[in-house]
């Protein structure tokens, strides 16, 4: 590990005023910043992938561990499991899967959401920033489309990305309409605040607790409707047909240790991220379930991926105290105007630039020695809380009241002290490939949220997630409700899963990995045990 | 803060772990395998619910397990329980807002029997005064009802301590709710939508 200044000096550097305050100068190259110092580029973590669609191109390793993995489960194990019947089954309660099959029941679908914890245990109930849709005077959806492209280095899908900035508005109208509140000026206007790397002020938010607030209402929602719920119930296993068509899953039941079939028409898988796989080794932002199941499940079933070696390394998670690491400090707190300061008290970057260079300026900083150590070794830099609390009385008490509460569980007075950040895995930025509707490339499987692929190229925008799951959760969920008057399914097997150990052993890979993850390692829980 | 081992008891085990953990990652320290109650992580989704006594101390308080310090001789309980809601509404229900009141009081009677007990608030981990939200609520007051609660993680420890079955979660987050379906109409907002109707923006792809 590479020295930097104790933590104690820098404190006593940062109150004695040393250091420059004034903005540094525009990073020159940043193509270059990014392949130096951003984590997607380090050395040796990328590997070819050797089955499956997307054969031959790259991927990190640790992703491929378990692409390339064998399935949990075989036809043993599915004797005597329990049957279910739906039209159509949602993997994941986080906010994708709530949009689904809201939209799903509303047009009269028989409709199952299963998921791995709890209804609304995920990412999406930690969101803090806001959501974007461009409903600001000076703002147009261009302007908007153009930020997403620009911010990903271009590596979006246009068509993806023109519906997502023309349903802003409207996504924004049906949260409201199903209850969920954002914070206003004194004549009703919705606020907004700007994301890094974008244009214009452009994202609407519920103080820095945009995620709670759409999660709580999201669950009352379809709690309150027709759609039956399942909890702690893990999906294990996709079911085919006799044409190859998604056809159900295979869930494995917590608290009955026993394994259910649910025979669907269709299903939209919304399984969010892939945090606690801990990339690199990282610390995270996500929440306990983010395994990456979704994207295992899909290629297995023969969907293809996309930009699966580009993931977001949000800038500021907490380094201090350890307990806390990876705990994310939202970027509305830089919007607000709170520069990042390394330990000799100078700003190192524009805070506004797009997440991976602000991110990639961190990793430098610690890199070259101008980085902060605590005493229990963890590095980062001070994300400057108590300039922008004297420069805006009461600001922190008003915008970013989850902050405070956090700093008071650790001793911390964020408007007293600088908080130490380093950064954090936060995003999958690819996923599985689709189109306009959540469609994969495997007919009868959709795939909307974190999990699917193609909207944020190689970099998202703060805001443009929370968006998307809406967005893309409800045209899945209607799109996949106009398949339940045809035919259903003559055949439900687990067939492909034979194919996938025939290829594993062809390529001459390991058996002994199993996937999905479903729970990360340190939670000393399987469900072979 | 160093990295002193300490001895705390989980569901009736010791442990000797750092002081540096939360909670769960305590448990997870000591090999246990815990899943259950466990979700964000990071106190915002309520899965992680605890009684915790400090050393010393006679006073059981409810935490949550993700936000809560190990310190030596503190005794905790996971609490791993479903907390079902029984009431049922449809915001689309509500055609007229001068109807609400007494909407309200037709989803939710048991709300106007608050004993004024304190339970809910005393057991609320995040420190919202729910028993006056409760009774702002009784009396028509929603926004203001609904701003108590913004907080809530909903984890449902009001519910179970409530004599009344009054469900206190589900009350406040019925007034945010019935708040933002009759009274957020932000002229922004509906500007754009309207702009975007009559077709004046195309995205231009390429
Ligand atoms: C701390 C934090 C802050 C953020 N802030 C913002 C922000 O301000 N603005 C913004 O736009 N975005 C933000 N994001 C990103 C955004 O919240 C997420 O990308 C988005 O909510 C993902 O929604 P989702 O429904 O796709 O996935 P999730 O909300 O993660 O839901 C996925 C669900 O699937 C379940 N699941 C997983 N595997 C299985 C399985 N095998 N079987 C069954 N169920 C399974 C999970 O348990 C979970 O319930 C933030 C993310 C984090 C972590
Ligand atoms: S109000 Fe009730 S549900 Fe909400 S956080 Fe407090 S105790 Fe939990
Ligand atoms: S616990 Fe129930 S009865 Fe007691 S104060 Fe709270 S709402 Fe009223
Ligand atoms: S795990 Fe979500 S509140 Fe503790």
């Amino acid at each position: 590990m590479s020295e930097g200044i104790p933590r104690k000096m820098a404190l006593q550097n940062y109150f004695k005023g040393k250091g420059s305050r004034a903005l540094p100068p525009e990073e020159v190259d940043i193509a270059n910043l990014l392949e130096e110092y951003h984590p997607d580029y380090y050395e040796d973590t990328l590997v070819t992938l050797q089955t499956g669609p997307n054969k031959g191109e790259r991927c990190h390793k640790d992703l491929a561990a378990i692409l390339q993995a064998d399935a949990l489960i075989d036809d043993t194990d599915l004797a005597g499991a329990f049957v279910h019947e739906t039209d159509l089954l949602v993997i994941g309660g986080g906010g994708a899967g709530c949009a689904a099959a809201l939209a799903a029941a509303e047009n009269g679908a028989r409709v199952i959401l299963s998921t791995k914890l709890r209804l609304g245990d995920s990412n999406t109930v930690m969101a803090e920033g806001g959501i974007q849709a461009s409903i600001e005077s000076g703002d147009t959806p261009m302007m908007h489309y153009e930020d997403t492209l620009k911010s990903g280095h271009f590596r979006g899908e246009s068509r993806l990305i023109a519906a997502l900035v023309m349903d802003g508005p409207e996504v924004i109208r049906w949260l409201i309409q199903k209850g969920m509140q954002f914070d206003q000026n004194p004549f009703g206007d919705l606020l907004t605040r700007r994301a890094g790397g974008t244009s214009h002020d452009r994202v609407v938010y519920c103080r820095d607790y945009t995620g709670l607030e759409m999660m709580r209402v999201l669950r009352e929602a379809v709690r309150n409707g027709k759609t039956e719920v399942l909890e702690y119930s893990p999906v294990v296993e996709l079911l085919t047909n006799e044409t190859g068509h998604c056809a159900g899953a295979v869930i494995f039941s917590l608290d009955r240790a026993a394994y259910l079939l649910i025979k669907a028409r269709s299903v939209i898988m919304a399984t969010g991220g892939i945090g606690r796989l801990h990339l690199n080794g990282f610390p995270t932002s996500n929440h306990f379930g983010a395994t990456a199941d979704g994207l295992v499940l899909a290629y297995r079933l023969g969907a293809r991926l996309k930009d699966i070696d580009s993931f977001q390394y949000h800038p500021t998670g907490m380094a201090y105290p350890a307990s806390m690491a990876g705990s994310l400090i939202t970027e509305g707190v830089r919007s607000a105007g709170a520069h990042l300061l390394n330990g000799l008290g100078n700003r190192f970057i524009d805070e506004l630039k797009q997440r991976d260079c602000v991110t990639a300026a961190i990793l430098r900083e610690c890199a070259e020695g101008r980085g902060i150590v605590t005493d229990g070794g963890n590095r980062g830099v001070w994300l400057d809380t108590p300039t922008l609390e004297r420069e805006n009385p009461g600001i922190l008490e008003r915008r970013f009241p989850k902050l405070l509460q956090r700093g008071k569980i650790c001793n911390i007075d964020p408007a007293g002290e600088p908080m130490l950040v380093y950064p954090t895995l936060h995003y999958q930025n690819g996923g599985v490939e689709i189109d306009e509707n959540g469609s994969t490339t495997v007919p009868g499987l959709y795939a909307v949220g974190e999990v699917s692929g193609g909207i944020h190229g190689r970099n998202r925008i703060m805001g443009n997630a929370l968006l998307e799951i809406i967005c893309f959760g409800r045209r899945a969920g209607n799109k996949a409700s106009e398949t339940i008057h045809g035919r259903g399914h003559k055949k439900f097997t687990i067939e492909h899963t034979k194919n996938l150990s025939r290829e594993l052993t062809n390529a001459g890979l390991s058996m002994e990995i199993k996937s999905p993850t479903l729970f990360p390692d340190y939670a000393n829980f399987g469900i072979k045990q | 803060m160093g990295d002193r081992d300490i001895t705390v008891n989980i569901n009736g085990k010791d442990i000797t772990v750092p002081a540096t953990m939360s909670a769960i990652q305590a448990v997870w320290h000591a090999g246990h395998p815990r899943v259950h109650g466990v979700g964000c992580l990071e106190g915002v989704c309520g899965a992680c619910k605890v009684f915790v006594r400090r050393a010393g101390r006679s006073i059981i308080t409810t935490e949550l397990g993700c936000q809560t310090m190990v310190e030596d001789g503190m005794q905790i309980i996971f609490l791993v329980f479903p907390t079902p809601n029984h009431h049922t509404y449809q915001l689309d229900d509500f055609k007229n807002s001068w109807d609400t009141q007494a909407q309200f009081h037709q989803i939710f009677p048991e709300a106007a029997h608050c004993r004024h007990c304190g339970g809910c608030t005393k057991s609320c981990p995040v420190e919202i005064d729910v028993e006056h939200g409760v009774n702002l609520a009784t009396e028509g007051k929603f926004r203001e009802a609904g701003e108590l609660f913004l907080e809530c993680v909903m984890c449902g420890l009001c519910l179970t301590s409530c004599p009344e079955e009054i469900t206190p979660n589900h009350v406040g987050l019925f007034c945010r709710r019935i708040t933002a379906y009759f009274h957020i109409r932000p002229s922004n907002l509906i500007n754009r939508l309207e702009e975007i109707r009559k077709g004046e923006y195309r995205i231009v792809e390429g």
